[in-house]
């Protein structure tokens, strides 16, 4: 398939492919509670990457014999829509998305204070619209808003992001086209930002020490950019409205404020 | 009411040592919030009043029900939560049939948050409206003054359950309904008391 002569250079100049620095993601952008049936969700849009999660619950587990009293059960269910990748996708879930579902569960799991909850589930639904490598990272950082969203009480949000190897250099973020690089190493990476510590982690490819320790490095400077946008994302709703109210009434404030 | 800051889950509230209020949780000493909501501390109690959630029942709130099934002694009773409640025929002297709108205090609630109901009054005609439980606070407002201006302001008799469903019958209740709808549009904001009471006497008049 790829011809051996031909040798594409992910990183010129300190410049990859579509132009960005070599600690660069791509352009995040999140928006919370878009659907109304919902009880918590967000919409998210990463690069090319599109995704929508929604959560339902806490609420019964059914059926009865999968409750457990001392916990919630954190479902997380990842699906990648028909038309989200070049070819038709089988909408049967895979091997792939069953095992992304799992591992990105156990990682808000570990936020959740599932503790509080006996005999629920919290539901948590992840539709992948449109895909360019790191989606899963996109999911996860999706669901955790979806979660704040309804309300749920948690240790922290999770960030997420890949990092990785193309071309022999340590890249933050790879999409598509780094992720199909000969030598691509892809390490999706989430972590609790407020303690850092890491809560999925995944490798796939071959790195030297030296290679990990700056490829973690990068990650989680990563993470802590993502988790800024995820706060940012969160608070924005009601500052804004705030403002508003505030220029609307700035006489009347100091009058209703005295009677309270 | 000190300073609103809005906080994110796992956010710094308070390095110092204070009591915990509610949606608060302690980590090596400090206190965090635990969900998205609005900061009230003061000298000796750190809090989080939350945007969103659900309701779980506490020992002596007032709720309002609806009858979802009867047993041989008392009534399985929804109340906006994720558990069911029941409450016994000892506190209620007619036959209720499924679908039966009552208000009742919380007598107890066990180690898995199922509620014990009791003082069950019981509702004829009138309508269930329903709202988020995090904003119950304000429609109540500071010593019931949201509700009071709700009150004269359409003509309703009205309860206000703390699981979020409220119950109105006579006067005005889709001047209620729009009246509620922008409580909760505005529940973080202050000085909506008034805004309420103004926005009341506005459609009356019209």
């Amino acid at each position: 398939m790829a011809k051996k002569e031909e040798k594409i250079e992910y990183v010129k100049n300190g410049k990859r492919l579509d132009g960005r620095k070599v600690d660069e993601s791509r352009s995040l952008k999140i928006e919370a509670g878009i659907l109304n049936r919902a009880d918590g969700s967000a919409y998210l849009e990463w690069g090319q990457n599109k995704v929508i999660a929604a959560v339902y619950g806490p609420r019964e587990a059914l059926p009865k014999h999968i409750q457990n009293p001392y916990k919630a059960l954190v479902n997380y269910q990842y699906r990648m829509a028909t038309f989200s990748v070049p070819d038709r996708k089988n909408p049967r879930p895979a091997r792939r998305e069953i095992e992304i579902s799992k591992v990105c569960g156990e990682a808000l799991e570990k936020v959740i204070f599932v503790e509080k909850f006996p005999n629920t589930t919290i539901d948590i639904f992840v539709e992948i619209l449109d895909s360019n490598a790191g989606t899963r990272v996109a999911g996860l950082t999706a669901a955790s808003i979806a979660l704040a969203d309804a309300g749920i009480p948690m240790r922290d949000l999770v960030a997420a992001i890949g990092v990785g190897k193309a071309g022999g250099e340590i890249i933050l973020d790879l999409n598509k086209e780094e992720e199909d690089a000969p030598d691509a190493v892809d390490i999706p990476l989430a972590i609790m930002p407020r303690t850092e510590e890491i809560v999925l982690l995944q490798m796939d490819g071959l790195l030297t020490k030296e290679e990990w320790k700056k490829a973690l490095k990068l990650g989680l400077k990563g993470c802590r950019q993502v988790y800024e946008i995820q706060r940012a994302t969160l608070r924005k709703q009601y500052e804004a409205a705030e403002k508003e109210a505030k220029v609307g009434e700035k006489g009347e404030r100091e009058k209703g404020e005295k009677v309270k | 009411m000190s300073e609103k800051k809005i906080v994110v889950p796992g956010e710094l509230i308070t390095g110092e040592r204070k009591r915990l209020g509610s949606h608060v949780f302690v980590e090596n000493g400090k206190v965090y919030s635990d969900s998205l909501g609005l900061v009230y501390t003061d000298k000796d109690v750190a809090s989080v009043v939350p945007l969103h959630g659900k309701y779980i029942p506490r020992r002596s709130d007032l709720v309002i029900g609806v009858i979802v099934s009867e047993t041989y002694s008392g009534y399985i009773v929804d109340i906006n939560s994720i558990y069911r409640s029941y409450v016994s025929k000892e506190y209620i002297r007619e036959n209720l049939s499924r679908g039966a709108i009552i208000s009742a205090k919380v007598r107890d609630v066990n180690e898995i948050n199922e509620a014990e109901l009791e003082d069950v009054r019981v509702f004829y005609g009138g309508e269930l409206l329903s709202t988020s439980p995090v904003k119950i606070p304000r429609i109540i407002g500071k010593n019931g003054s949201m509700l009071n201006e709700l009150k004269s302001g359409t003509a309703c008799s009205i309860v206000v359950g703390r699981n979020g469903w409220i119950w109105a019958k006579g006067g005005n209740v889709s001047l209620l309904v729009e009246a509620i709808e922008l409580i909760e549009r505005e529940a973080h904001l202050s000085n909506l008391t008034n805004k309420v009471g103004e926005f009341l006497r506005k459609k009356v008049s019209k």
